[in-house]
């Protein structure tokens, strides 16, 4: 059963980074490690900083 | 490698040469299109064991200790250490665009063995090669753009030519891509209609995000996924309503308007809103279908109806003119080499690496995915009769306007088609005619509608399949045309700071308004002048945009053989340099061409002199009025301006790179890399040590 969970939690994260959408366990987890103590965004924040991020300036984006 | 490593690889590379073999040699009988799979799996396989290993190893000394910047400069937002395999299905979907289904589509009036080879061959030498390359160059360098690189490898010269290549490439990609979707929405209330309502869709899954369930991406996008199937029906819905049919269907112009309204609309309104939803469910959809038709092709292997080589080879197609040399490697951009994609390479990619030597599986594996689209494209176009492909892609000038006229065209070219076939086709897909939907994208609809059906629900489905094909390549083209009309709008807005600094600022609404509106008039005036040109615009405009694109694979694969000579390996420059070369040739013989040929139908300023003839004498083109053909005069000389506009820019890039190689070689200036210094972390040096 944890295994099922395991990998539903993996394809989650894939189909989430594929549209550039990181998890936002991942996020939390790389707030601790890397600035532990810095304010953390809620997932909207987190969501439309990202959305921000892609869309808001120049960037690729392919025929 | 172990004597069973040798073993295996021989088979594959001898099936691979095998099936390249029977492809090339087939004359009179059809052949089954697992022929054309295995060439090109077995060509990928060995181009990626092999050559992609070489270019990591000895080009690069990849090396997967070395930090990469996703590593040293990881911020949670912009530089992350991602999974690879994530990292390639971001970067395939940020690089697969409508390119690859559109031109190999175009390119089968030659027969399906030209474009067969320059996609299984383009790739892995050329294509692969230049997205590897830059990606990899942009690694070593904290993930700078192909314009900086440019700029710091070669020279402000190539730096500022590139971004202007960049610019002038999104008026011609937008236009002509927005032209794909009128052509195919065009008097076709079911397509119109699915199409329509992908709009308040994602309109409904941004407000969903913002406010209903804030964050819940996957959430948003499935329920987006599900009412896309409902558009799909109800679609069907208003064209078999008699009342509600007329309202729906509408003209090429009105079309045109539409599209730009929705272009302007996508680049003011915030991306929450619209941009971003409608991307996710582009990205889904983009996946999804491009698996469910390799699995489709793989079930049913169907025979290829059109012949390896057509009589148009010699350069009198209908669908656009010229010869196979040098129009079957313009036409056929994305798929075989793609300079749009060394700007993605260049771009998010380079900042999520884990490991350098990741480089290889996404920026070569990807490239080799996108062009493995490009050959189902190809496999989906050669699966009609060869009557029908022409009845769909050659536009009225050429084949008149009823099923009756269209055969007997067709039947003059050598190939059989019956006005019966053609009118049983159209109401078959649900739409009342299907002659002269130039573009590409309705050929590719009933040739992918043909396989669907073929594999599940039998012909009965062949309309919805037909029209969820067609939805699927809309929200393909019009991704690209809402984010690169948005990038326009920065792009002339950082521009314009110069003249006018609050011009820049990109939140405040007057700038961003006038720089949209600007940006969509650009490649508006395309748009529209292509929906009146008699012979379909797609003519004129694709080649212009194959032409731009491969200029920018010229700059990418130069700045690519500038680092490489650089970085003190120039005894291997030639991985950059013979793609290179053999675009440098492609590109400026089509360019000149298309502008020079004396032949009306292929250059534009023979044609535009014919049409100036024709105007001094009073001999106008059936149905056109005196305005109409000075407008026409004008557009082709705007269209041979822009082409020697693109080859100018080559020429110059290619002369700077030229020069700073040989004063490089020469000892004249030293060799100096702009690569970060290498950094292995501490782990790495605490474990050398105590080795």
């Amino acid at each position: 059963m944890a295994a099922v969970h395991l990998t539903l939690a993996r394809c989650v994260a894939v189909l989430r980074a594929i549209i550039g959408v990181p998890d936002y366990s991942g996020y939390l987890a790389h707030m601790r490690r890397n600035h532990p103590g810095a304010p953390l965004l809620s997932p909207a924040e987190l969501l439309a900083r990202r959305q921000h991020d892609r869309f808001e300036r120049p960037g690729g984006k392919c025929c | 490698m172990k004597p069973l490593s040798i073993l295996g690889w021989s088979c594959v590379a001898l099936a691979g040469a095998a099936a390249i073999g029977r492809l090339a040699l087939s004359r009179g009988e059809t052949v089954s299109a697992a022929w054309l799979l295995v060439a090109a799996l077995a060509t990928y396989a060995v181009a990626y064991r092999f050559y992609s290993k070489f270019i990591a190893a000895k080009v690069f000394a990849l090396e997967a200790t070395r930090r990469t910047p996703a590593q040293r400069l990881d911020d949670g937002r912009d530089y992350v250490p991602t999974n690879r395999w994530v990292v390639f299905g971001h970067h395939f979907a940020a690089i697969a665009g409508p390119g690859p289904l559109v031109g190999p589509t175009l390119a089968a009036q030659f027969g399906f063995l030209p474009g067969a080879l320059w996609i299984i061959i383009g790739v892995a030498l050329g294509g692969a090669v230049q997205d590897f390359v830059i990606l990899a160059a942009s690694v070593r360098r904290d993930g700078k753009s192909l314009g900086r690189m440019a700029t710091e490898e070669i020279g402000p010269v190539a730096g500022a030519t590139a971004l202007l290549a960049v610019l002038g490439i999104m008026i011609v990609l937008i236009s002509v891509l927005a032209l794909v979707i009128v052509n195919a929405l065009r008097s076709s209330p079911w397509g119109t209609v699915t199409i329509g309502l992908t709009i308040p869709i994602a309109l409904l899954m941004g407000v969903y995000l913002r406010w209903l369930r804030p964050g819940r991406v996957l959430e948003a996008s499935a329920i987006g996924l599900v009412l896309l199937a409902v558009a799909l029906y109800a679609g069907r819905w208003v064209a078999q309503a008699p009342d509600l049919a007329p309202l729906f269907t509408l003209s090429g112009t009105t079309l045109a308007l539409l599209v730009m309204a929705y272009g302007f609309a996508a680049s003011v309104l915030p991306v929450w809103l619209l941009l971003a939803p409608r991307d996710y469910l582009s990205a889904f959809v983009k996946i999804g279908v491009v698996l469910a038709l390799a699995l489709g092709i793989l079930f049913v292997l169907p025979p290829l109806q059109m012949p390896a080589l057509t009589r148009f080879t010699d350069g009198t197609g209908p669908v656009f003119a010229g010869k196979v040399f040098p129009f079957a490697f313009i036409t056929i951009a994305c798929g075989a080499i793609s300079g749009f994609h060394s700007l993605v390479a260049s771009g998010t990619t380079p900042k999520l690496l884990e490991r350098e030597t990741d480089a290889r599986l996404v920026g070569y594996g990807a490239m080799l995915m996108e062009s493995f689209v490009a050959v189902m494209a190809l496999i989906a176009a050669c699966v009609l009769t060869p009557g029908v492909y022409f009845a769909i892609n050659a536009p009225a000038g050429a084949i008149g306007t009823t099923a009756e006229s269209a055969a007997q065209a067709i039947a003059q070219w050598g190939f059989t088609v019956t006005p019966e076939t053609l009118t049983s086709l159209a109401s078959q897909v649900g739409e009342s005619s299907l002659l002269s939907r130039v573009g590409g994208a309705p050929s590719l609809a009933v040739g992918m509608a043909h396989i669907f059906s073929s594999a599940l629900g039998g012909s009965g489905a062949m309309a919805l399949w037909y029209h969820f094909a067609i939805m699927f390549e809309a929200l393909f083209i019009l991704t690209t045309l809402d984010a690169g009309t948005r990038v326009g709008r920065f792009v002339l807005q950082d521009m314009g700071r110069h003249l006018w600094a609050p011009f820049g600022r990109v939140s405040w609404y007057p700038a961003v308004v006038t720089a949209s509106a600007l940006f969509v008039a650009m490649w508006g005036y395309f748009l529209y002048q292509g929906v009146l040109d008699p012979l379909g615009g797609i003519n004129s405009l694709w080649p212009l945009f194959g032409i731009s694109n491969q200029l920018l694979g010229a700059v990418a694969l130069c700045v690519g053989t500038t680092v490489i000579i650089n970085s003190g390996r120039a005894r291997h420059a030639w991985v950059t340099m013979l793609p290179l070369s053999w675009l440098a040739v492609v590109t400026l013989t089509a360019g000149w061409q298309k502008v020079l040929s004396p032949n009306p139908t292929l250059g534009f300023l023979a044609k535009a002199s014919a049409l100036a003839h024709g105007l001094a004498t009073g001999v106008l083109p059936a149905g056109r009025s005196a305005s109409e053909v000075r407008r026409m005069i004008f557009n082709e000389r705007l269209d041979a301006a822009v082409a020697t506009t693109f080859m100018l820019a080559i020429i110059v890039v290619m002369v700077a790179s030229a020069m700073k190689w040989v004063a490089v070689l020469r000892g004249r200036v030293p060799a100096r890399s702009t690569e970060v210094p290498a950094d292995y972390g501490a782990e790495v040096r605490v474990a050398m040590a105590g080795d």
